[in-house]
């Protein structure tokens, strides 16, 4: 089989490496236009970035809301708004970590094991227990003026130990990059808090992965329901149902569906609108 | 779609109640005093409130000039990931030549706020050990004296000469303990303000 580049793959990967490098780099001073973590960033000392669930925890355990953290998360809210979850699959360090894991583990099971590399990836926790976790980490906010997630959440111990060296944080990591290799994301599409606020705000984005009506269909191959990290049946539930784009909520944008598609059919870019008939259907 | 959006809402408003109920249960616990106490920078007031707002992103740890500020690990429970720092190693220096403390204004949640007057910064309070001051053994020295912001409000002397700390006007910021000349740890160090 003729190996075609993953450019997708290849894109999202080089983006988070180079977030990541960019704060590292920032967290040493080697460069001043950037500073902070995942959790809060600052561009040119004046423009905030405050990731959207710390601002929502923050501002239920200290009962405020600053200016920094209004706009901070609402500019993060509103990107999500028009992207969808990007952040997980273009930005989250854990992310790209799970993501390399991934792909490693693609790599070994094809050669030891290639019927099982040719099985999607599947999770038995169920898609809905990270809603519950948002609402729980939310609510304990509230509850115990803790912003409890920001102390535990696997990002930032993984961003902290990377960019502080605070200590001992990179068991829970660890942990998740072992579970990977038995349950594929069952963080990111089950566990994770902040990968929910994000599917949740991305519910309309338009941004999203598109189908060819006219390709779908053709001779499916089903590689790109094996190869989406996120476990999403993107041929059974989406390209043969008629779909004119992959509206799962997990769904990170990541693009590894088109590379893995021989034949064009999915693209990403702003959705079509529903046409009316699409509309009236029940 | 629609029993779908009804699911999710369900189980975010039963999350909602779960993690309300076990915060009550961890706060009545004492889930907010577990953290040991800390000098923290500028700006932190209480314990209880800092904690609150503080979301650990460290951007006060890299806009401190002098690195004087660095994250706790997973040994502070639930404190882990936010700023103190060791004032014999460095102390901080309550950013001389700039408007206001950087790490004030790196902080995007107020868990450090903005004060009118750097004598409001209430980072810990100086300890003085007199079995290991060298004022207290009989030399003459007044080191912590001269290291201090507040020459003769925070730090007096009694009738002896000997050095004394006025709680109520330290601020904590350390420079005693960092210019204390005994061997060793420092004869004077900053205790943190208590857990609320």
């Amino acid at each position: 089989m003729k190996k075609r580049p993953a450019l997708w793959t290849t894109a999202h990967r080089l983006v988070a490496l180079g977030f990541l490098t960019l704060l590292v780099l920032a967290s040493t001073g080697a460069i001043g236009w950037l500073s902070g973590s995942t959790s809060a960033t600052r561009l040119f000392g004046l423009v905030p970035f405050v990731d959207p669930l710390a601002a929502l925890e923050a501002a239920l355990a200290a009962r405020e809301v600053t200016p920094t953290m209004l706009v901070g998360a609402g500019l993060l809210v509103f990107l999500a708004l028009l992207l969808g979850p990007v952040f997980c699959g273009w930005l989250c360090p854990l992310g790209l970590a799970l993501d390399l894991n991934h792909g490693l583990r693609t790599w070994v099971l094809r050669r030891l094991r290639p019927r099982r590399a040719e099985r999607p990836a599947r999770t038995p926790i169920p898609v809905g227990v990270r809603i519950l976790l948002l609402g729980v980490v939310a609510g304990a906010a509230f509850a115990a003026r803790l912003p409890l997630f920001q102390v535990v959440s696997p990002i930032n111990l993984l961003v902290r130990s990377l960019l502080f060296a605070a200590g001992l944080g990179l068991v829970l990591p660890l942990a998740l990059l072992v579970l990977e290799w038995i349950w594929p994301r069952a963080w990111c599409r089950s566990l994770c808090p902040l990968g929910a606020l994000y599917a949740l705000l991305g519910r309309w984005a338009p941004f999203r992965v598109r189908i060819d009506p006219v390709e779908a269909g053709r001779l499916p191959c089903r590689r790109c329901t094996i190869r989406c990290p996120m476990g999403i049946r993107v041929m059974e539930d989406w390209t043969l149902a008629g779909r004119r784009s992959v509206d799962d909520e997990a769904c990170t944008r990541c693009g590894t569906c088109l590379d893995a598609c021989p034949r064009g059919v999915l693209s990403l870019g702003v959705r079509d609108l529903p046409l009316p008939e699409d509309e009236a259907e029940p | 779609m629609a029993g779908s959006d009804r699911r999710q809402f369900l189980l975010l408003a039963l999350g909602v109640a779960v993690g309300g109920g076990a915060g009550v249960l961890a706060r009545r616990a004492g889930i907010e005093t577990s953290a040991p106490g800390r000098p923290r920078p500028p700006g932190a007031g209480a314990q209880g409130d800092f904690l609150a707002a503080c979301i650990r992103c460290g951007q006060c740890v890299e806009a401190c000039p002098w690195s004087t500020l660095h994250l706790t690990g997973l040994g502070d429970g639930v404190g882990a990931g936010t700023p103190t720092f060791d004032a014999r190693r460095v102390p901080c220096w309550l950013c001389e030549g700039y408007d206001a403390p950087l790490c004030i204004e790196a902080c995007p949640t107020h868990a450090l706020r903005p004060l009118a007057d750097l004598r409001e910064a209430r980072m810990g309070t100086a300890v003085l050990d007199e079995a290991t001051c060298l004022a207290f053994l009989g030399t003459v020295c007044r080191a912590c004296w001269h290291a201090c912001p507040y020459p003769n409000e925070a730090i007096v002397f009694d009738e002896m000469l000997r050095p004394v700390v006025v709680p109520e006007v330290c601020i904590g910021c350390g420079l005693c303990e960092h210019a204390c000349p005994t061997e060793g740890a420092s004869a004077i160090v900053i205790r943190p303000h208590e857990a609320s």
